[in-house]
Order: structure tokens, then sequence, then C-alpha cells
């Protein structure tokens, strides 16, 4: 009767092969870590190119006209609030505000002071008494953000009155727009850390250089044999400056002051290597507006406007030096 | 089959040594252990045993693995996808919420700075998570530690930027620029990665979840017929027309092939509707989402730029374009609409493309102002208080969305947990019947054999 038992043993031998096949696969691998290399490199601002792409264009021309030679005033200035028929100032008073391009991120020329959210700085503060000249109300105006690159579109088109933006005025802008009587006189200077052993742009031969992208001043440094490395915006300059992705930042002195207002350790230094007279641009169609903004500026030139304006903006530069005197093309 | 028929073959070997001589005429050509009735039904039954021996065992371990599998859906691939879609989200939201904080004067908004820290708590959680998963397999593991080198340096730009904006220099935006520059091109790739990664291993573990086991099946069908074929032999031979063990293990098989077979349908059924109606809407829906915040950064960042922002308004175009189309009833959100498959998400799908028709149109608005020159106003109209602003239709269409997201997560989570439901007792099923099948053919085989002697 052997076979009486195989039922049994038929179940025992299940259960146990159904548990041992059950329960297998429970295992689990080896894990193994992650292998991965640390990364340290420093954050970029969008836009950067290292190295920059130079601009190949014909830098601009010189010496076929003087470009800081404007429209001489046409006598005394109208009083406020009577501009002669038929004028451009004529049509801006009966709109009842000035539209005027500015730059709304440069700091101390024209930039939003984030606590009050108005537009201030020394662009802005001149607009205003252009404003006052036509209204008697600084006021009455009306500031329209535009980028550097539409600065010659706006004033065509006639968008905006007039632009006030750290314009350089040369011979190839005069071709497509008019420009005031010279308001302000920046230079290309380099802007370095605090106790840095460069003082002039050669001690940067070879060394990072920041400018904005398509700048004249990115054509400079270029020259001067340093490695060009571009932003979008002049700030972001001051950005790779505190992060020491590059040793310098060099273009007009008045951009670096406002650079430096915003870091007691960064310092303007050496002498300008270049000349930039900046302009109010307005349409070449309106030359009356043209001599008007140039009395106006004849007149905050003489009565100590200037020289305060100046003290309140521009001090990270040096002590207030004389306005820039008006030269007339007649 | 190759096993099959070595396991065949050892019991065939042993049972033929137990001679009953009773020489039946029909199978005298038959090989010589197998000449006489008994050893020969012995034999067979035997192999019918090991059969469904073997096919009670690999319907055993296969429902096993599947249930894992399931489980695995459920607790760790469906998990897995929430924390990276998460941290994508956190992310997208505290690129967004940065900025729209930078255009308050200064002084940011309480709320919004709550929200920014909220979104890097979500962000570093969420962050945790998709480690733990990724030292498990490696996947992904390059872009986590991309997010968790870059995320302390992204969230340092941010608090110089709010240092420098309190002091109320332009410096402020240039830092916010470049930390929302590092989001966009370093953090939230990699977070769209592992979304991505998370998303693949979901899809993955469901597919190997809902297979079906052919393997088993096929085995018990094979046990069956030969259950079968001995029965209607031992019929013919005997003229008894029932033996009970073999009835028992007869049915026993039956049972079991039809367990495995609607187990294995209902589950897949229920894994097939977690998808289409879970984790399939979760993403389009979260990819909607995202969309919005990075066009809600978008619009933010054109103001805080000043005059600079064209790049990120053509940016917000794009990325408007692919939220709700080119008239605002295309994209994402249509395809969203389209796939939602209940009455809940489809009406927060339609809020939410309502809203952004109208985030369009205020959109318009602010751009008008800002280009103007009227600031504050664009200002105001973006981040001022009021419900036509486009902060409080934004948040409208977040809102939306994000419901729609719950709404959906929590179906998943339902027909996941249905899929492991249906394959719930199976295995003590399987056993219990493999036990009745293999008793049944042992009994009914000796009572034979017993009947024989």
């Amino acid at each position: 009767m052997r076979n009486r038992y195989r039922p049994g043993r038929l179940l025992a031998g299940t259960i146990a092969t159904m548990l041992a096949l059950g329960l297998a696969g429970c295992g689990t691998g080896e894990p193994s870590l992650p292998d991965n290399a640390a990364q340290a490199d420093p954050p970029r601002p969008v836009g950067m190119q290292d190295p920059a792409v130079i601009p190949t264009g014909p830098a601009a021309a010189s010496g076929s006209c003087n470009p800081r030679a404007s429209l001489r005033p046409s006598g005394a200035l109208p009083p406020p609030g009577q501009m002669p028929s038929g004028t451009a100032m004529a049509r801006i008073a009966q709109r009842g505000r000035l539209v005027v391009g500015v730059d709304q991120n440069s700091y101390n020329f024209g930039f939003r002071d984030p606590l009050t959210g108005q537009l201030t700085g020394f662009d802005i503060d001149i607009a205003r008494q252009v404003a006052r000249g036509i209204f008697g109300d600084p006021g009455r105006i009306q500031f329209r953000a535009i980028s550097s690159a539409d600065r010659i579109k706006v004033v065509q088109d006639g968008t905006v009155d007039m632009v006030v933006r750290t314009m350089t005025m040369n011979c190839e802008r005069w071709e497509q727009v008019s420009f005031s009587t010279e308001y302000f006189t920046a230079g290309q200077r380099i802007l370095v850390t605090r106790g840095s052993a460069a003082k002039t742009i050669q001690d940067l031969h070879g060394k990072k250089v920041c400018a904005a992208a398509g700048s004249t001043s990115i054509r400079k440094i270029a020259e001067e044999g340093t490695v060009p490395v571009s932003v979008v915006n002049w700030t972001d300059c001051l950005v790779l400056l505190q992060q020491n992705q590059v040793v310098a930042v060099s273009t007009d002195d008045s951009i670096l002051a406002g650079l430096a207002a915003q870091d007691p350790n960064t310092v303007v230094v050496g002498p300008r290597f270049s000349d930039e007279p900046y302009g109010v641009a307005i349409s070449k169609e309106s030359p009356e507006l043209v001599r008007f903004v140039n009395g106006v500026l004849a007149k905050i030139r003489s009565d100590g406007t200037w020289g305060r304006l100046y003290g309140r903006w521009l001090t990270s530069l040096g002590p207030a030096p004389s306005p820039p005197v008006a030269r007339y093309r007649d | 089959m190759g096993s099959q028929g070595s396991a065949v073959a050892v019991p065939r070997g042993r049972l033929a040594v137990a001679p009953q001589p009773r020489p039946p005429a029909v199978l005298r050509r038959v090989t010589a252990p197998m000449r006489q009735t008994p050893g020969r039904l012995t034999a067979i039954l035997a192999a019918v045993v090991v059969l469904g021996l073997i096919a009670g065992v690999v319907a055993l371990v296969g429902v096993r693995q599947r249930a894992d599998l399931v489980r695995g859906v459920t607790a760790r691939s469906g998990e897995l996808a929430v924390a990276a879609q998460s941290l994508y989200r956190a992310l997208s939201d505290a690129d967004a919420t940065a900025a729209s904080a930078f255009l308050s004067n200064g002084l940011e908004p309480p709320a919004l700075r709550d929200r920014y820290q909220r979104d890097l708590a979500d962000a570093a959680a969420a962050l945790t998570i998709v480690s733990a998963a990724a030292a498990d397999d490696g996947r992904g593991a390059t872009a986590i530690a991309r997010i968790t080198a870059r995320l302390p340096v992204y969230s340092g730009l941010v608090e110089t930027a709010r240092t420098y904006n309190r002091q109320g220099m332009p410096l402020g935006v240039a830092y916010l620029q470049e930390a929302s520059g590092l989001m966009r091109t370093e953090l939230l790739p990699a977070a769209q990665e592992l979304y991505a990664v998370a998303s693949g291993e979901l899809d993955d573990a469901r597919d190997r979840a809902a297979g079906f086991p052919w393997v088993a099946v096929l085995l018990a069908v094979l046990t069956l017929a030969g259950l079968v074929l001995v029965q209607i032999h031992l019929t013919r031979r005997t003229n008894r027309l029932l033996n009970v063990g073999l009835l028992v293990a007869t049915g026993a098989t039956v049972l079991l092939v039809a367990w495995l077979t609607v187990s294995a349908v209902v589950a897949a059924g229920s894994l097939g509707a977690s998808r289409d109606d879970g984790s399939a809407q979760v993403n389009l829906l979260a990819e909607a989402r995202i969309a919005g915040l990075q066009a809600r950064a978008d619009e933010a960042l054109t103001l805080v730029a000043r005059g600079n922002g064209a790049a990120f308004e053509e940016n917000f175009g794009v990325v408007m374009q692919r939220l709700a189309g080119t008239d605002g009833s295309g994209g994402l959100l249509a395809q969203a609409r389209a796939a939602a498959s209940d009455e809940t998400t489809r009406q927060a799908v339609d809020t939410a493309i309502a809203r952004s028709k109208e985030w369009a149109a205020a959109h318009r608005n602010v751009r008008i102002l800002d280009d103007s020159g009227e600031y504050a106003k664009a200002v105001a109209a973006t981040v001022g208080t009021g419900d036509r602003t486009t902060a409080a239709i934004f948040n409208q269409l977040d809102e939306a969305l994000a419901k729609a997201i719950t709404h959906n997560g929590g179906r998943f989570e339902r027909e996941a947990e249905s899929a492991g439901r249906a394959l719930t007792g199976t295995d003590i099923g399987i056993v219990g019947l493999t036990l009745l099948l293999v008793i049944g053919a042992a009994v009914g085989m000796q009572r034979r054999i017993v009947e024989y002697r």
C-alpha cells in the first residue's frame, strides 16, 4: 500500500515547491551610488558671450563733420505757455505733454527709483527742463522707455518728440536725426575692483573685460588687445565684475559712474580714451525744436542749473566741471 | 517547454516498476513500460498532475510579480512622477513669483514672499524623493545632481537681487535676470528631464504590470485538456461515468484558468484607465500649468527689464501659443479639453481656457500701458489689487489647472488601487486550486488503480 501515501507526498511537495518559487524573486540587486562630478562654474547672465562677437561693420565715420555743432537758438526763448504758432513746440503745448524717449535702466542717467517708482536721473532732469521751458511745469512730460537700438527709429517715426538717452552725437547719426548742443561730455574709461593693479586699458591686455553687445565700447576694448566679454545690459557687466568673471568693465565714464555708485568696492580709473559728446536727438523735420532745446540748454548752462543737476547725480565722476561749451553751425 | 518533458520522464520511470498485468489489445504497439493499462494511466495522470503543478507555480510566481508591479505603479512610479512634477512646478513657480515680487517697489508683498519660500521648500522636498528613487536605479542622477548643485546658487542670486532692489539699485534687476536665466537654462531643463524619466518609468511599470499571463494560462489549459482526455478514455474503458477526484481536479483547473484570465483582464483595464483617465491627463494639465507659469514669469520679467524686455515679451508670446494656441482656443489647453474624460476635468479646463483668453487681452492692455510710458499703471495692471489684474486672472487659471491635476491624480490612484484589488487573493486562490487539482487527480488516480487491482 505504498501508493496510499502518494497524495500526501505530492501535497507536501507541491506546497514546498510553490512556497520556494513564490518567495523567490524577493532578492534585491546591490544598489550603487551615483557618480557625479561637482559643478562649481559661476552662473552667467542671459545672453553673455565669452569671448564676445565683435561687430564687424565700419566704425562710425569721423572727421567728416563736426558732430558737436548744432543749430543756434533763434533769439530769446518764448515765455512758457506762449509757443509760436505752427511750430513743433506749439503742437506739443496743444497736446499737453512732452513725449521723451529715455532709458529706464541706466543708474544716475535714466532709471526707475524702486522706492518711488518714478523715473529719475540726469537725462530725465534735462528732459524735464525742456518741459519746463514749454509749459512752465517740469511735470508735463511722458516718458517712454526705449532700447538703445530704437533711439533713432522712434525719433524718425514721431513716436517721441525727442530722445534723451546717453546718446553720443556722431556724423553717421547726424545723417538720420538732428542733435541739440552737447549737454554732457563722456569718454570711455575702465571700472575695476578697488585695489586692482590695473590703472589703464593697457594694463588689461589679455584679460577679460566686459562691455555691452553691439556697442562701440566693445570694438574699442577688442582693439586694445583685451579679451572682450559681451552682455545685454550694462548692469550685467557689474554682476560679472562682482562675481570675478571679468577683471574690468569698460565704456563711457557716465555709465561706469552709475555702476560704481551701486558698489562702493568698484572704482573708475585711468584716462579717457575716447570722446563721446551727448546730445538730445530730435527729428530733422523740426529744426525750430532743435533751436528751442538749445535755448533751454544755454539757459541752464548759464544760470547754474546744469551744475546743480551734475552735483545731484554725477559726483561719483568727481566735482562738477564747467558745462560743455555750445557750438553752433547756424 | 523542455522542462515539461523531463518532469514527466521521472514519474514515468518510477511508476512503471509497479506492474499490474492486464494486457489490453489496443495498446500492444505502445512501448514496453506502458504496455499495461494501470501503468499507462498512472503515467498519464502523473504527467497531468505535474503539468498542473507547474501551471500553478508559474501562475503564482507571475501573479506575485504583477502584484508587485502594480504596487510599484501606485507606491513608487506614481509617487515618483508626482514628485518630479511637483519639483518642476515648484521651480517654475519660484521663477514667476520672484519676478512678480520684484515689480512692487522695493518692498515685496508678504504673500509673494511666502509663496516663493514655499516653492523652494516644495522643490527641496520633491528633490529628496526623486533622489531617493534615483539612488535605487541611477536614472536621472545627473539631472538631480545639477538641480541640487544649482538650487542654492539660484536662491543666492535671488536674495542678492532683493537686497539691491531694496536699496533702489538697478543692479538688482541684473541679478534677478541672471537668477531667472540660471533657472531657465539649467534648473528647469533638468527638472523637465526628471519628469520625463519618471513618466517613462510609470508607463513602463504599467505596461509590465498589465501583461497577460500567457504561459500560466496555456499550461493550465494543457492540464485541463489532459484531464479531460483521461476521463474520456476511462469512461470508454470502464463504463463508469464519474470519478469524483478527477472531476474535482477538472473543476479546479477550469476555475484556475478563469481566475487567471479575469484577474489579468480586470487589472489591465484598471491600469489602462489609470493612464487614460489619470496620469495621461495629469501630464497634459501639468504641462499646461507649467507653460502658464513660464508665461507669467515672462510677463513680469518684461516689466522688470524696464524697456529691455523685448526678449521676454517674445517668449511670452511663444509660451502662450503653446498654452492656448494662436487664438486662445488651441494648444495644450485644447488637447487637455479633448482628452478630458469626466465633467469635473472638463469644467476646470473650460475655466482655464476662458481665463487664458482674458489673460491674453489683459496682457495686451499691460503692454499698451508700458509701451506708452505708463509704467506705474502697467505694473498695477500686472501685480496690483483687484480681480482684473493679470495676477488675478493668472491665479484663477493656475488654480483651475491645479484642481484638475489633483482630481485626475486621485483618479489615477483609485484606478491603480483597483488594479491591485483585482489581483488581491489571486495568489491564495492559485495555491488552493492547484492543491485541489493535484489532490483530486492523485485521489482519482489511486482509486482507479485500486479498482484495477
